[in-house]
């Protein structure tokens, strides 16, 4: 299809693809924003074991998890303004970024409900205990105890999760959104060199997704370095005596597996 | 004084401890046995409300709290007035010796960090552990965690500090020096609760021995009145389950 290819117009497509990084990197942000906070509110009623809103999470939950992201941007994009409608709310002059948004940060909220479950359940039992022994309070024991080693226990997780998102935004074209992907298209169109915008394409992502996880791994090895033992072979005797640690990472990994396509 | 009057704990339809009455008094050692599931841990649980009672009443000095209807300053109250040391040590994984003992300090006690720091110090040098101050549990033995764990306890300065079995996760190598750091601070006349199956331990350190059994208490008396004339058939039973080289008349 197209012009023949031509190897310099990837790199004469690099930097007008960069032109619209800008609205790529702020899905991903405020999406992430408002995932963590959906992935909150959702997780509470499951960790506390609420009766009616746990199965309301659960819900929700398999809402997200079981249908093609792209189905629920179409939902909410066109689904959503007639819902409103009928209750007379007018959102036809809503940004489509709006909707976008909306719609990763639900989804992402879901799989960040899961990953704050798993890892604060990961953290033992005992040192709550220890903390209330202590004479703290619920919040101090979060706070304090809990949440700074689930933080390190979730981020593998999360860094999937954010690489994830950072894949699916490549869908917000079909909306009509002008971020990366959509911009490919056009510059696509226009020139004729499809592979050649598609490759430029794929290495900003690659090059996005790379720096991600390694920023995060970073930040798991300071958050964990009380588990880090002097010498190799400990830790491994470590890791497999502390099973429910890794384990439960182990069975998360994959929680987004090849992202919403 | 610490009193514990007419306590009882269910789970579910299982009753695991049965109208409870127990008397410690300033500066004792009391060392609880039992069988196992005899509502040894339970009962120490219920004490810093880990658990909470079904019934029953807990004074510390002029504190006094009615289980049943505790309110959550009282529960904040209690567990201030009190300090568990526990079998899995229960160490915060992510903060180091020293922070371990420090966080209740600055947390609940709100004392100056230096103050808190130096405090730290003191009691885990006390403990044996004066070289081990940053380092993590995860760097630690378990009888060095466990002595953590004792100091994190000291340093809030209960009225009663629990043990629940704190020796027995331990190699056998290590018991020893935890069985001494315990010994000594009982030496300084801190009041204790004990459960433990070590019966050397018991019989030197012990002011007053209760033997538990099925949720209730059966006999309780001076190390010399259970161990040597126990009364009840099944004190002398599990005595002598547990230790077999003594031989009891049943
Ligand atoms: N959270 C719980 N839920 C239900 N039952 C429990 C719970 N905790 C303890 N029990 C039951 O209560 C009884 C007493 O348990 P407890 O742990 O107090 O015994 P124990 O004397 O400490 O035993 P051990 O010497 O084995 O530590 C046991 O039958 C146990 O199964
Ligand atoms: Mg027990």
């Amino acid at each position: 299809m197209g012009a023949p290819f031509d190897i310099s117009y990837v790199f004469s497509f690099l930097p007008k693809l960069l032109t619209t990084l800008g609205t790529t990197l702020l899905i991903v942000a405020c999406s992430l924003l408002s995932g963590v906070l959906v992935g909150f509110l959702i997780a509470l009623p499951r960790l506390y074991k609420v009766p009616v809103l746990k199965t309301c999470a659960e819900i929700y939950i398999s809402f997200f998890r079981g249908t093609p992201i792209l189905i629920q941007l179409f939902l909410f994009y066109y689904g959503l303004p007639e819902i409103l409608k009928l209750v007379s709310v007018d959102v036809t002059r809503t940004p489509v970024l709006f909707f976008v948004i909306l719609t990763y940060g639900l989804h992402t909220g879901a799989f960040m409900s899961e990953m704050i479950r798993a890892s604060v359940t990961a953290v033992d039992r005992g040192q709550v205990e220890a903390a209330y022994a202590t004479g703290m309070t619920s919040f101090q024991a979060f706070s304090r105890i809990v949440l700074p080693q689930a933080l390190g226990i979730a981020i593998p997780v999360f860094s999937n999760l954010v690489i994830a998102l950072l894949k699916d935004t490549s869908l917000a074209f079909t909306l009509g959104v002008m971020e990366m992907t959509g911009k490919a298209q056009t510059l696509g169109s226009i020139s004729q060199h499809f592979i050649e915008t598609y490759i430029a394409l794929a290495l900003i992502y690659l090059v996005i997704s790379f720096t991600i996880e390694k920023l995060l791994l970073v930040a798991e090895r300071r958050l964990l370095r009380h588990e880090e033992r002097s010498s190799p072979a400990k830790r491994m005797f470590r890791l497999q005596k502390n099973g429910s640690y890794r384990r439960i990472i182990a069975e998360l990994g994959p929680g987004k597996g090849g992202g919403g396509l | 004084m610490i009193k514990i009057e007419h306590l009882s704990k269910s789970f579910g339809r299982h009753q695991v401890l049965n109208n409870i009455d127990l008397t410690v008094t300033k500066g004792e050692v009391v060392v609880i046995l039992g069988p196992s599931g005899s509502g040894k841990t339970t009962l120490l649980r219920c004490v810093n409300y880990l658990e909470k009672p079904g019934d029953g009443e807990i004074s510390i000095g002029d504190f006094r709290l009615n289980c049943k209807h505790a309110r959550k300053k009282e529960i904040h109250q209690l567990r201030q007035k009190t300090a568990m040391v526990f079998q899995q040590y229960n160490l915060f994984r992510h903060k180091t010796a020293l922070e371990n003992v420090m966080e209740g300090l600055l947390v609940v006690k709100k004392l100056p960090k230096e103050e808190a720091r130096n405090r730290s110090i003191a009691l885990l040098e006390k403990v044996g552990l004066g070289a081990k101050l940053d380092a993590y549990p995860s760097q630690l033995s378990g009888g060095q965690q466990q002595r953590v764990g004792i100091a994190r306890a000291l340093a809030l300065e209960p009225e009663v500090i629990l043990f629940d079995e704190p020796t027995s996760a331990l190699d056998p190598e290590l018991v020893g020096e935890v069985l001494a750091v315990i010994r000594k601070i009982a030496k300084e006349g801190i009041t204790m609760i004990v459960v433990t199956h070590e019966m050397g331990f018991a019989r030197d350190v012990a002011n007053h021995v209760v033997f538990m059994d099925g949720g209730v208490i059966v006999e309780e008396g001076t190390p010399a009145e259970v161990f040597n004339h126990p009364r009840e058939e099944r004190t002398k039973q599990f005595l002598k389950r547990i230790t077999p080289e003594l031989n009891y008349s049943i």
